[in-house]
């Protein structure tokens, strides 16, 4: 597994206990000296961090976190995959105030890259707003990098005018809050989410891809690619955690991506069962197309061992599927290239040069 | 056992929390509670809940440590955290303390490092299991054994809720030694929460069967109803005493576990130095001496007492030396090491000089190289006295040496000579840092008997310990009783091997040496032997004398 299953690690060490700072984990694919980017769950107690955490890392169906326990210390949570997905998930508990000079939030904060704070939709939102407003404006000063991510979550209770208008609500008290103390150029990010549907994966996706320095390119090569093999819409996907890490300019439609990732499950179920080998149902070799009776095909390719290229497109567009094929061939090339140049941090015009020279078809 | 036991819960609106707290108290620190309850054995203490909560602000705002979401701890207080209003006190007659429990301590400083143990016990350190005993902590905050455990609540997130016992203490290595004791029995108090509380769980689940688990669904919407984020431990356990029942058990840790180890000093056996001045004072109270010691006292008394006398005073203008390494600086490393050598090994010492402070000063810093039994000094004499009287003999300038010394005794002669053409030049620039009234005095050494090629070890580590710059002057001292009384346990083991144990061959002997590293170092040894204790040699003696009969 791509994951690290279930890790409980020591949260914050209160300052002075005589702890050295984190120290990453050497792991598969790390480029050499770079800190792993850290996303921090937050939010009040109850608002659904660690469900998120556990559905969309650890595939814990929804229902099932109805029984998860209270957290009561900061859960850390390993995301390896790939030189692209790299990054560490801490849940941070809810009851505990981490800017309590008790904890290090120097080291807590420090390190991050993004922080999502989750706000339960369903309550009153009043609490979490004042809480957020803190924590923003503490971590902001700890640490100017941070992007900060609202979740407005467990959205799916709500009608959809109640969605938009929650959001709404929640944007406007949350900036103008900002605003008022001085933080206007601190940006907040929205999302409505949800742990019954894909919209957790969706924020998520958007998330993590803020995390990813090589973003532009991976879009640029997917852009290259639809453009000329008749694609409508392609997604690079982590296939364990069902994120996208990329996807080509095109607006996203939700519908399009739960039927990526069904497909990813399908595939993944398919290969688990029939596959030959026991360890891995995912291999270089995976590959998969599913034609639906609206006219459309899945297309699905694996890239690397974490990776894969998921596309929908006209089925009138697949008759050649010879130059998708060879197409995908110089884009998975590409994408390689572009994991040596991060492996080893040669600079990015070699990145260009490969990108132009891979789609001269 | 000067240690807090608390009780602390993982609230479910407040995070980490203490619940209950027991602490001694002894008649002499800090009474406040404790004014009027002399002979009581059990009796509620007098302050309210009020006053300890406005202590508890206080230490917040003071040390500054106040935020906003832990201090609720003073003012908001749930069912969950809640423990007793006022508290419960012991008193032990036998060891006159008392054990007051509450629900927090009184001492803002205590709060402050009970409340940091215990967030770190629930919510940073993770035990192995998630249930059962961790240790941590550090000087500044203290020792915290803090035992984590879970108990059964069908209303709570996860169907338990997480406490923990934490035991804090400054002394760590007490607490370590505790940890046997403490284990075992704190975890027959949880055990016996468990079980109650286990007890009403299965009720409650058989009660309400399904009612506990129902879900409304209502659109998307699961929900899960009938959870209540905080109850008290006594709802858990359906146990009104619950909080009685860990007073006496606190208190029953608290009392035994300070009963089952007591603190002693240890001190090491007396050197063979000090049996040796022990022995000194016991021979002149009890008024006979032993033969050698006759011949010191009766032909030296009189100069003894002299030559101390006059030492007491010293001369500023004269030169003084003040310890063996002043005397290291002055003579060099070479004649240093030689002199050393002859000293170590039983060799008559002459100092020979016209500046009495001087040579007798000199005497008093080579002293320190042998163990006290080993010295006898003669410190200024007008003639030579002989190598088995002394083997440190001071002398005035322009004494002659008999005739029959010269010839066969071992001895070595430092001549202290007043030239006032010297200016210095004398000496290795190495001792640039030797005052200036030395620069007029030359030292001339001289000696009949040929060294052996190899010094002995202790003298080689004693002058290393002298070089190194980093021993301060009582580092050193200590050093050379170390290194003393390590070679004086040598002499020992082979005092005891040759004159005690009868005929040993002489390859036997050789080897013993070889396993105590001190082959080759016979001449050091043999001397040495001169310097045990009476007491000891008696002893040895007879307890052979015995195994032989």
């Amino acid at each position: 597994m791509s994951y690290t299953e279930d890790e409980q690690v020591v949260g914050s060490f209160p300052k002075g206990f005589g702890y050295g700072p984190e120290e990453t984990d050497s792991d598969i694919g790390a480029s050499g000296g770079e800190e792993k980017p850290r996303i921090l769950l937050m939010g009040l107690r109850r608002s659904g961090k660690s469900s998120i955490q556990k559905v969309v890392f650890h595939k814990v169906s929804p229902n099932e976190t109805l029984f998860l326990e209270s957290t009561n210390k900061i859960v850390k949570d390993d995301v390896s995959n790939s030189s692209f997905v790299r990054f560490q998930i801490w849940d941070l508990p809810g009851h505990i105030d981490f800017f309590d000079p008790t904890f290090d939030s120097e080291n807590i904060f420090g390190g991050c890259g993004a922080l999502i704070f989750v706000i339960d939709a369903q309550d009153d939102y009043m609490d979490a707003l004042v809480r957020l407003h803190h924590t923003v404006e503490r971590a902001h000063k700890i640490n100017s990098q941070i992007k900060f991510e609202i979740f407005i979550h467990k959205v799916d209770g709500l009608l959809d005018d109640h969605k938009i208008e929650t959001q709404r609500d929640i944007h406007q008290r949350a900036c103008d809050d900002l605003e008022d103390a001085g933080l206007e150029k601190v940006n907040l990010s929205f999302h409505l989410t949800s742990i019954y549907d894909h919209s957790i994966f969706e924020a998520f996706s958007k998330v993590v891809q803020k995390l990813i320095p090589q973003l532009p390119i991976l879009e640029n090569l997917l852009n290259i690619l639809i453009s000329n093999s008749g694609i409508e819409k392609a997604f690079l996907f982590d296939v364990v955690s069902k994120i996208y890490i990329a996807t080509d300019s095109s607006p996203v439609d939700m519908q399009c991506y739960e039927l990526c990732c069904d497909m990813i499950d399908v595939v993944i179920d398919i290969s688990c069962i029939y596959g030959s080998r026991d360890d891995g149902a995912f291999d270089d070799q995976s590959a998969a197309i599913i034609k639906l009776n609206t006219n459309t095909v899945l297309y699905l390719r694996e890239v690397n061992k974490y990776l894969a290229l998921v596309c929908i497109l006209r089925e009138d567009n697949y008759n050649k599927q010879g130059l998708i094929d060879y197409n995908f061939h110089c884009f998975r090339k590409s994408i390689q290239e572009v994991f040596e140049v991060q492996q080893n941090k040669t600079g990015e015009s070699l990145v260009a040069n490969g990108t132009v020279r891979s789609h001269k078809t | 056992m000067n240690a807090v036991v608390c009780f602390c819960h993982f609230c479910e609106i407040h995070g980490p929390r203490i619940v209950y707290c027991t602490q001694p108290f002894r008649p002499q620190e800090p009474k406040g509670l404790l004014e009027s309850e002399e002979g009581e054995t059990k009796r509620v203490k007098s302050p309210s809940v009020s006053s300890v909560c406005s202590d508890t602000v206080s230490t917040q705002t003071g040390a500054g440590t106040g935020t906003p979401s832990l201090p609720s701890m003073k003012n908001d207080i749930c069912e969950g955290c809640y423990s007793v209003k006022k508290g419960f006190v012991s008193y032990d007659e036998g060891g006159q303390v008392s054990y007051v429990s509450t629900q927090h301590p009184n001492n803002p400083q205590v709060f402050s490092r009970i409340r940091q143990a215990c967030i770190r016990s629930l919510s940073c350190e993770v035990c192995p299991g998630r249930e059962g005993p961790i240790f941590f902590g550090d000087d500044q905050y203290g020792h915290v054994l803090s035992y984590t455990f879970y108990i059964k609540d069908s209303k709570a997130r996860g169907l338990r809720r997480s406490y923990s016992i934490i035991v804090v203490m400054m002394d760590k290595i007490y607490l370590l030694n505790s940890w046997p004791f403490l284990v075992p029995n704190l975890q027959t108090v949880v055990n016996n929460l468990q079980k109650k509380a286990e007890i009403v769980h299965e009720n409650e689940i058989g009660k309400k069967s399904q009612g506990d688990r129902i879900f409304t669904h209502h659109g998307n919407l699961l929900q899960r109803v009938n959870c209540k984020p905080a109850r008290s431990l006594i709802e858990l356990t359906n146990d009104k005493n619950v909080f009685v029942l860990l007073h006496l058990a606190f208190v029953w840790i608290l009392k035994s576990c300070g009963n089952r180890i007591t603190e002693s000093i240890l001190e090491g056996p007396p050197t063979e130095d000090s049996i040796i001045d022990m022995e000194k004072i016991e021979e002149t109270e009890e008024g006979f001496m032993k033969v050698f010691k006759v011949e010191d006292e009766t032909s030296s008394d009189s100069l003894q007492v002299n030559t101390e006398s006059d030492v007491d005073i010293i001369d500023p203008t004269l030169p003084l030396v003040t310890n063996i390494r002043h005397l290291y600086k002055i003579l060099g490393i070479h004649n240093f090491h030689i002199l050393c050598h002859h000293v170590v090994i039983g060799n008559q010492i002459i100092v020979m000089g016209s500046v009495k402070q001087l040579v007798v000063s000199i005497l008093n810093a080579l002293k320190i190289l042998l163990p006290k039994g080993c010295c006898r000094v003669e410190y200024y004499s007008d003639k030579y006295q002989e190598s088995w009287k002394c083997n440190f003999l001071g002398l005035e300038s322009n004494v002659k040496l008999p005739i029959h010394v010269m010839a066969s005794e071992k001895f070595v002669m430092l001549e202290v000579v007043y030239d006032d053409s010297l200016n210095g030049s004398q000496f290795d620039s190495l001792d640039s840092d030797v005052e200036d009234y030395f620069r007029s005095y030359d030292f001339k050494m001289s000696s009949p008997v040929t060294l052996q090629e190899r010094a002995p070890t202790v003298l080689n580590k004693m002058v290393a310990a002298i070089q190194n710059k980093n021993l301060s002057d009582s580092v050193l001292e200590q050093c050379f009783i170390c290194l003393k009384e390590e070679w004086m346990n040598k002499v020992k083991v082979v005092f005891k091997f040759t004159k005690a144990g009868g005929n040993r061959s002489k390859e036997d002997t050789e080897k013993l040496l070889q396993v105590m590293g001190a082959k080759g170092e016979e001449q050091l040894l043999k001397f040495w032997m001169t310097g045990l204790s009476a007491q000891y040699r008696n002893h040895i003696l007879s307890s052979h004398v015995q195994a032989k009969s």
